[in-house]
């Protein structure tokens, strides 16, 4: 093998200021400029969507010429712009309340919170010892939130006085399930998993995302199609969310 | 705000956090309203481009990647392209992706970077190793949107010249940038 650290060709493909990655070099660069016509900066996003490694020839241009932004002055728009876009974003006028806003959703999201501290509890203790079968409950409740097409699923445990609250998607349309997501250092959110809407509650944390899940990182929950959103990616409305602190 | 507590709210967009689209409107929304009035130069299509954005800005969250761009980088491209989607609509320009892209080799170009190798260097470096005439031509085409015909006829070049200019320019600042 004497030759193995030679500089041939395709080691590395074709050497970028030949030939076509030379030309895509320039595409990519001329569409960062901002110098093609609408339907060329067409082409070129076309081509990204579908090119993964043309797509980051066009992010490494992004980023080498972003320092020109500099060059823009800040202009404050004006105070009704914002108003036009949060209609238009949030789809319902502004002031109109909206689940954020509803008392009866907080009161609601209260005890979303005790069941997400419950199922966070649960998996901390699932994480240090075998799961092992849990009494059956004895009692059950099922709270409907107001509005919100959220349940609450309340189990209770008479041998042991333990009392667990879940939240169930129940009444969205069709069948949901009620994803949980850790949102972590400005990082896209990563599925925890499902809630459990039945049985024994708690989740177990994917190996992969136990040293993520601490004091700075933020839990939400999203409704979702059922078995969980299909992308990877939270796709349904965030009915509750909060930061994740050490117990005292 | 640092870049980390940009690239969380962005995150929280992506959740569907109003409360997060509200401060990040209120963080970034006079650079990225400099920017549309810069491009458009038209006060009002500057108004209907910041809401546009907005809007994308409210969808695209969550597919943001914060390893792969800043945040404040991120938001400043998505305004910065639509700014130029619509005056590209506005005012067409021909199309130039099916036409040649050969140009000599620039390894002999005599404008290559003549820096020591090293950290890599910031835009503002490079450009100042390109003949001023097209670093300016460069500046521009980015900041101000301006097309390829608008700059011949600013630098009293033809067409073709310019297409070079700046395709060359662009192959020296790549090298320069990423040496």
């Amino acid at each position: 093998m004497t030759d193995k650290n030679a500089d041939g060709p395709g080691a590395e493909g074709e050497r970028a200021d030949s030939g076509p990655m030379r030309r895509d070099e320039l595409i990519a660069g001329e569409y960062v400029l901002g110098i093609l016509s609408l339907e060329d900066r067409g082409k070129v996003e076309a081509r990204m969507a579908a090119d993964r490694r043309f797509a980051a020839t066009v992010r490494r241009w992004q980023t080498n010429l972003s320092g020109l932004d500099d060059a823009y002055q800040p202009v404050t728009p004006p105070a009704h712009l914002r108003r036009r876009i949060e209609r238009r974003v949030f789809g319902a006028p502004a002031p109109q309340p909206s689940l954020w806003h509803s008392l009866v959703f907080w009161r609601g999201c209260a005890f979303a919170s005790i069941a997400v501290i419950a199922v966070l509890g649960g998996m901390v203790a699932l994480s240090e010892r075998a799961p092992r079968p849990a009494p059956a409950p004895t009692l059950s409740a099922e709270m409907a939130v107001t509005g919100t097409g959220i349940d609450l699923i309340a189990a209770y445990q008479a041998a042991s006085g333990r009392l667990m609250v879940r939240p169930v998607a129940a009444r969205q349309e069709g069948a949901r399930s009620l994803e949980l997501w850790l949102v972590e250092g400005g990082q896209a959110p990563r599925s925890l998993g499902i809630l459990p809407e039945s049985g024994e509650g708690g989740l177990i944390v994917p190996a992969d995302l136990r040293r993520a899940l601490g004091p700075g990182a933020t839990l939400a929950v999203s409704i979702e199609p059922p078995g969980g959103s299909p992308t990877g990616k939270v796709t349904g409305p965030v009915i509750a969310q909060g930061p994740v602190a050490r117990m005292p | 705000m640092t870049q980390d507590g940009l690239a969380l709210l962005i995150a929280r967009i992506g959740l569907r956090d109003r409360e997060a689209f509200a401060l990040v409107y209120r963080q970034t929304s006079a650079k990225l309203f400099g920017i549309c009035l810069r491009i458009l130069k038209d006060r009002a299509d500057a108004e209907e481009a910041l809401q546009d954005i907005y809007v994308k800005i409210w969808e695209r969250a969550v597919s943001f990647v914060p390893g792969e761009t800043s945040p404040a980088g991120w938001l400043q491209a998505i305004a910065r392209n639509h700014a130029i989607d619509r005056l590209r609509a506005r005012k067409p320009v021909a199309d130039a992706i099916d036409e040649a892209y050969d140009l000599a080799d620039s390894t002999d170009d005599p404008e290559a970077c003549a820096v020591a190798a090293g950290e890599r260097r910031r835009i503002d470096v490079c450009l100042g190793e390109l003949a001023a005439a097209r670093a300016e031509a460069v500046r521009r085409a980015y900041v101000e949107g301006a097309s390829y015909q608008e700059l011949a006829d600013h630098f009293a070049v033809p067409l073709n010249t310019m297409r070079t200019w700046l395709r060359r320019s662009l192959l020296t600042l790549r090298k320069c940038l990423e040496r």
